[in-house]
């Protein structure tokens, strides 16, 4: 069966191959004259295909031959294997015949010959028809006999022939003696000629050029050297290195790698015994354990937890150090968490902590902040002290300067920076007396001698030592003897013209005025009320001038001054002066007349200075609000410094027989400590800060002015910026 | 004043014992980065010399920790690989592709084991330093390879193994203790010989490799973690006598859920492991269960796990059972009340819910759970099922006979060792907040409301459960009477308060009656200067007697802070500045408090 079909494939091939074979054969048509009815066939159908597309182009031709040769080789392939189906090689014929077709036009154009058997005429092309010009014939057909010339028309004739179809462009052949009638396509052939194109309309004279071979980075297109030995000849090396492996193999040298395999993890820890002797390296640091979240991490805090919009925004106002590095969220679910976008970046941020971060043991002290405290002894035991305010002495009408108290203890004095002093009764808080002296009182002092009730008040450059008209008539007496000047002295510097002091009679309250060269800013008595020091900051080498009232004389102080002195006072029981500068605390002995120690506070500005009544211990008020309990005996530094006031300390003051000292302050308080001394050397004094005093005002900034105690009773006295004088009792 | 030394005299002191870190890189001979590599490996740390030599801003490595990796193996065998290195360049640079390949194979390899054991000498040194570990393997496990960034597809399936492995045996042991969801993730705390262990892990999302980190740095750290993990691990898991590189069940693996076949390999080998006989035989009876359910196909591997059990069936599994109950002894009051605290519950978790970190948690505290998939142990049709945890905004099909609550119950729960009511937990409600139980709240100074109740609601678990004989009935009362009690406090709390403003509305009454009093005297009479200061003294003492208590009570202690030394003020002063800071937090949360609350009111109204 299968054969049979096969013969039936072969036999309708056959009959194809009729058909197929001859336009290969007839490809050069002008030489091939055989066939000549086939040929006819074909003509036939090319004018009837060559009308629609009159102009097949050049590629197709190309294409066609290509092909040509392709598609005989299939045929023979199909004829020898005699597989696909009578369907296949229908359609196969199709696509023949129709490149057939394609094929005849391109040779048809190509030739421009209207019919095969042009030529009649055999006499060729090589004799000149003119040789025929006189003859009946024009030449000979392909059997010799004569072809005779066609009878001429004449003009008119041919002009009609030529107006009735003029459609056709007809020319005549002399070689032949014909008339021949030009195709459509022979007529476009022509007037493209005309026009100096291409005949044929789809020919392209600039396309691209292809190379009919491959480069492939070759300098030169094709290469003629002849193939090298190499490639046909099998590698010397090559053998030698597989003889090598085979002998290597051979020895068991050679082994192939097999993967590498993870060892399986072994228990570590085995024997804890053996490890327990202490490792000789450096004890290793743990790295301190990340911190624990708290509520507000929660993907779902708890509301006061998640900061408002406000203050969010104010974040964006902090430094960068102070921001909350993480700001709390609430998701409604946990499936509307998202992912953490800063996972990595926190991760390696803790790996570099471990690795670069300084590690060190650090002891934690977990202690209460009250335990650092000291414990006071309880303030019970340390009365009586001043406690609260008992009096006010109302009168003065601007900031009093100063306050000092009668050596009884029933009279103060006080000085205003309004231009009056006034003298006013301890317990009832009565003024008694009153003096005008115009401009602003620095400082008032009493003399500390019972029997002398005398006065000393500064007032800009002059200080004052008025009669208070206390006392017994013996006193009184005694108090104007001292206090008459006859006539005026005054101490000359050594060379200068101007005076440093004069002593003169003050006519207006009755007593001496001394007239110093510049401002005083601090009179002081000697505790026999003889002497009075005065200090002048802006009188250099001449600053601290020492009075003595009863012989009207002055005298400097033979020592020289280091700063500016803010300063002085005298040692309550010996000859001892202290000096006070800006930075330090000078000792003198007044009758060997040297230094005896310098006291150096650390301080940055000393505003005061008190001595104990004992002698032997100085506290420094400075204007940073620090307090310095200097031991004289212990070292020049100070034993003791509190930082009690958080302005300046404006006064000291010791109290003649409690154990207890006061400061008062810019900041309207004064402190009252509790300062034993011990008579036993090896003991330090013992300070306790006992009391706040408050009630002062502050004006212009300034508090407490002045601080005094009386001299029996734990009393102090304060003198107020805001004009008022209290005074605290126990 | 420069310290000069003579020439012959050695250096003494910190000069001699510290150097700066390009001085130590000098003197190991080694780059920067590979001296930060020999750093992480050895564990080796900058230190804070008392005297800082060189300067301030370097950093300081003691001598002897340099002297330390300067004899480490390990230097050596990064400098053969760096010669090795040179190597496979030369092959390359060479074209001898086919030695190169060959030099690649065989590229020398280090060993970390014995590092681990010369850090972390005993066991518990490595439990005490292992949170850094935890959560650097946690993280990568949950990381996108990337070939940039050099973060191996290797690394990170070892890591997840890893990580797997640790929860398996927490969640086994029922060592966990505490749980916290935060938006960093989710914290976990273990409590393992005595040694609290936190870890983070990452919310099971993508995550993104940032691009500003050194990865080298990280990769070093994790090749350390990854180690030393492995080997705590392999120690846990032969203290349960379990063998350590398990080897899970590969269909559970494919299917992502290597913790359950972490827990199935547990339970396989539970004849020889030291956990009680009861919860072995509990998880057997879920098997059998699970069993009845799934499909013949399946049954092929339940078979084999079956077979593991068979010896706790033979004779010598009574012996096996005394070492249990033995065993039981050791575990401490803790443990066992994390383990019965879901022991009668069966969960049911829902496709949305964080599926991983439930399957870690539940069975912990003694729960059984199933989830959607193939392979879970029972499906959601199961009649015993007590909870569905449920993460979405409502639940269409219900089952009456479980609760469907949100996975936050879960966690509170954990974190309140009490069952607590689900009302406010259940789907579609906006659950309470999730508080963290890492905070002390007493030592905080603010105590949220919603521990409030959890801590009342304790409370009355407590007395529920332990009806101790000796007590009187007192103690006894039912939490209701409790609550009452505290009601009742607090309104004589209010009534005090009240009765205190109005003594001060009273008080302020009369105070401004008296400054009245005062100027009318001022501008009616124009005694003498003196009677009228007196008045006003006397006025003023009155006035100022009032306020002079707190007056006084500030005095005392300003009194007390004189006398104290400089460097003890400065440290009362820090103080009292951190108490300060404290309280000023604790006052802002109040007052926000107070401010949610109005506005609450002023909508309900």
């Amino acid at each position: 069966m299968g054969k049979q079909s096969r013969s039936k494939e072969e036999g309708g091939n056959m009959t194809k191959k009729k058909t197929t074979n001859t336009p290969h054969k007839q490809l050069p048509p002008p030489e091939s004259d055989s066939d000549s009815d086939s040929a006819s066939e074909y003509h036939d159908e090319d004018e009837e295909f060559s009308e629609d597309d009159g102009s097949e182009d050049f590629e197709s031709l190309r294409h066609s031959e290509t092909e040509d040769s392709a598609s005989s080789g299939d045929e023979e392939g199909i004829v020898d294997e005699g597989m696909p189906s009578d369907h296949s090689s229908d359609e196969e014929e199709e696509s023949e015949t129709s490149q057939q077709q394609q094929l005849d036009e391109g040779v048809e154009e190509s030739d421009s010959s209207d019919d095969e058997v042009h030529d009649r005429n055999t006499v060729g092309y090589v004799v000149p028809l003119k040789w025929y010009e006189n003859e009946k014939h024009i030449g000979y057909d392909i059997k010799g006999r004569k072809i005779k010339k066609k009878e001429k028309d004449d003009k008119l004739q041919s002009f009609l022939a030529r107006t009735d179809d003029s459609k056709t462009l007809r020319i005549s052949d002399e070689y032949n003696d014909e008339e021949v009638e030009l195709t459509k396509g022979e007529t476009k052939f022509i007037r493209r000629l005309l026009k100096g194109k291409a005949p044929h309309p789809d020919f392209d004279p600039y396309a691209p050029s292809v190379d009919f071979f491959k480069w492939d980075g070759a300098k030169h297109p094709l290469s003629n050297a002849p193939e090298p030995k190499r490639r046909f000849i099998p590698s010397n090396w090559d053998k030698k290195m597989v003889v090598r492996i085979v002998r290597a193999i051979r020895k068991g040298l050679y082994h192939f790698e097999e993967p590498k395999k993870e060892p399986p993890v072994r228990p570590l820890w085995v024997d804890e015994s053996s490890s327990t002797e202490k490792s000789r390296h450096l004890a290793n640091i743990p790295a301190p354990k990340l911190k624990l979240p708290g509520h507000e991490e929660s993907y779902n805090p708890s509301l006061e937890y998640i900061p408002t919009q406000e203050e969010i925004d104010a974040y964006q106002s902090m430094y960068e150090e102070d921001r909350p590095k993480y700001i709390p969220k609430r998701f409604p679910s946990m499936r509307s968490i998202p992912a953490y976008e800063n996972a990595v970046k926190e991760l390696f941020e803790r790996c570099l902590d471990l690795l670069m971060c300084p590690r060190k043991w650090n002891n934690r002290i977990d202690i209460k902040p009250e335990s650092l405290k000291p414990k006071l002894p309880s303030k019970k035991d340390l009365k009586p002290y001043p406690m609260t305010c008992y009096l006010e002495y109302r009168g003065h009408t601007d900031a009093v300067m100063s306050v000092s108290v009668d050596a009884s203890g029933q009279w103060i004095a006080s000085g205003s920076r309004d231009g009056t002093v006034r003298i006013w009764e301890v317990e009832t808080g009565r003024c008694l007396r009153v003096w005008e002296v115009d401009e602003a009182v620095k400082c008032v002092a009493w003399n500390p001698v019972r029997e002398l009730p005398v006065l000393a008040v500064s007032v800009e450059q002059d200080i004052l030592i008025l009669n208070t008209g206390f006392g017994n008539e013996e006193e009184q007496e005694r108090a104007k003897e001292l206090l008459l000047v006859k006539a005026p002295i005054s101490l000359d510097d050594s060379g200068n013209t101007a005076s440093i002091v004069s002593w003169l009679h003050d006519d207006k309250h009755g007593g001496i005025r001394l007239r110093h060269f510049k401002t005083v800013s601090s009179i002081e008595w000697h505790r026999k009320g003889d002497y009075l020091s005065a200090v002048m900051p802006a009188g250099e080498s001449r600053a601290i001038l020492i009075h003595q009232v009863s012989k009207k004389q002055s005298q400097r102080i033979p020592f020289k001054l280091h700063g500016l002195p803010v300063s002085s006072v005298f040692h309550p029981t010996r000859s001892i002066f202290f000096i006070s500068t800006k930075k330090n605390v000078r000792v003198y002995d007044l009758v060997k007349q040297k230094l005896i120690k310098k006291l150096e506070t650390g301080l940055r500005e000393v505003s005061s200075i008190a001595v104990h009544p004992a002698g032997d211990n100085v506290i420094v008020g400075s204007r940073e609000g620090k307090l310095c309990w200097f031991d004289m005996d212990l070292s020049s530094q100070p034993y003791r410094t509190l930082k009690c006031h958080p302005k300046d300390i404006t006064s000291l003051a010791f109290h003649r027989s409690y154990p207890i000292f006061a400061s008062g302050s810019d900041d309207c308080t004064a402190y009252v400590f509790h300062g034993m001394v011990y008579s036993d050397l090896n003991q330090n004094p013992l300070i306790v800060p006992l009391q706040i005093l408050r009630g002062h005002r502050s004006s212009n900034g300034r508090g407490v002015l002045d601080c005094k105690f009386h001299p029996r009773q734990p009393w102090l006295f304060t003198a107020g910026a805001d004009s008022v004088i209290k005074l605290y009792c126990h | 004043m420069k310290h000069y030394r003579p020439p012959g005299k050695k250096k003494e002191g910190n000069a001699a014992k510290y150097i700066t870190r390009s001085q130590a890189v000098k003197l190991l001979q080694v780059s920067l980065p590979l001296f930060r590599k020999l750093c992480i490996l050895k564990g080796i740390h900058p230190r804070e010399p008392k005297k800082k030599v060189k300067g301030n801003h370097h950093t300081y490595y003691h001598l002897k920790d340099i002297a330390f990796i300067q004899h480490d193996p390990l230097l050596e065998k990064f400098r053969e690989q760096r010669a090795y290195e040179k190597k496979i360049k030369k092959a390359k640079a060479k074209k001898n592709q086919e030695r190169a390949n060959r030099l690649e194979l065989r590229r020398p390899d280090y060993k970390l084991d014995r590092l681990v054991l010369e850090r972390y000498p005993k066991f518990v040194d490595a439990l005490r330093d292992l949170d850094d570990c935890l959560t650097m393997v946690h993280l990568f496990a949950a990381l996108p390879v990337s070939d940039r960034k050099k973060v191996e597809a290797e690394r990170v399936h070892n890591c997840r193994r890893l990580s797997h492995e640790w929860q398996a045996y927490i969640s086994r042991t029922h060592r966990l203790r505490k749980v916290f969801v935060s938006v960093k993730g989710i914290y976990y705390q273990a409590e393992i010989q005595g040694q609290k262990i936190t870890w983070l892990t990452p919310h099971a999302l993508q995550q993104v490799l940032p691009d500003d980190v050194d990865y080298t740095v990280m990769l070093t750290f994790l090749e350390f973690n990854e180690t030393l993990l492995a080997f705590v691990n392999c120690h846990l898991y032969h203290t349960i006598n379990v063998t350590y590189p398990p080897i899970l069940d590969p269909r559970l693996e494919a299917f992502a859920e290597e913790l359950y076949a972490l827990s199935r390999w547990f339970a396989a080998t539970s004849s020889t492991s030291m956990v009680d006989s009861e919860a072995s035989g509990l998880s057997g009876s879920e098997q059998v269960k699970s069993e009845q359910e799934t499909s013949l196909n399946e049954s092929e591997l339940r078979l084999a796990q079956l077979q593991h059990q068979l010896p706790s069936n033979e004779p010598g599994a009574l012996m096996h059972l005394v070492e249990d109950l033995s065993g039981e002894d050791e575990e401490d009051e803790d443990t066992r009340e994390c383990k019965k605290l879901f022991r009668t519950m069966k969960f049911y978790l829902s496709r949305e819910v964080p599926r991983e970190s439930l399957l870690f948690v539940i069975p912990a505290f003694g729960g059984m759970v199933s989830w959607e998939g193939d392979d879970a142990p029972f499906g959601e049709g199961d009649e015993n099922i007590t909870h569905q945890i449920v993460d979405r905004p409502t639940q269409a099909h219900r089952i009456l006979s479980r609760e469907y609550v949100q996975p936050q119950w879960i966690y509170d729960c954990i974190n309140a060792r009490i069952i607590l009511p689900t009302e406010g937990y259940l789907v579609g409600r906006v659950p309470p907040p999730h508080l963290s139980p890492f905070v002390d709240n007493d030592a905080e100074g603010y105590v949220p409301e919603y521990a409030e109740t959890i801590k009342r609601l304790q409370a009355a678990a407590r007395n529920e459960v332990l009806p101790l004989p000796g007590i009187g009935k007192d103690d006894l009362e039912d939490p209701q009477n409790l609550l009452a009690e505290g009601v009742i406090d607090r309104a004589e709390a209010k009534e005090a308060a009240e009765r205190k403003q109005m003594m001060m509305t009273l008080e302020k009454q009369y105070h401004d009656e008296l400054k009245k009093e005062l100027h009318g005297v001022q501008y009616s009479s124009s005694v003498s200067n003196m009677q009228s200061s007196f008045g006003e003294e006397m006025e003023e003492g009155k006035e100022e007697a009032l306020p002079d208590m707190q007056q006084i009570a500030e005095d005392t202690e300003n009194l007390s802070k004189i006398v104290m030394p400089r460097k003890k003020r400065g440290l009362y002063e820090a103080m009292q500045i951190g108490k300060e800071r404290k309280r000023a937090h604790v006052a802002l949360l109040e007052e926000r408090k107070k401010k949610i609350k109005e506005s609450q009111k002023s909508n309900g109204n």
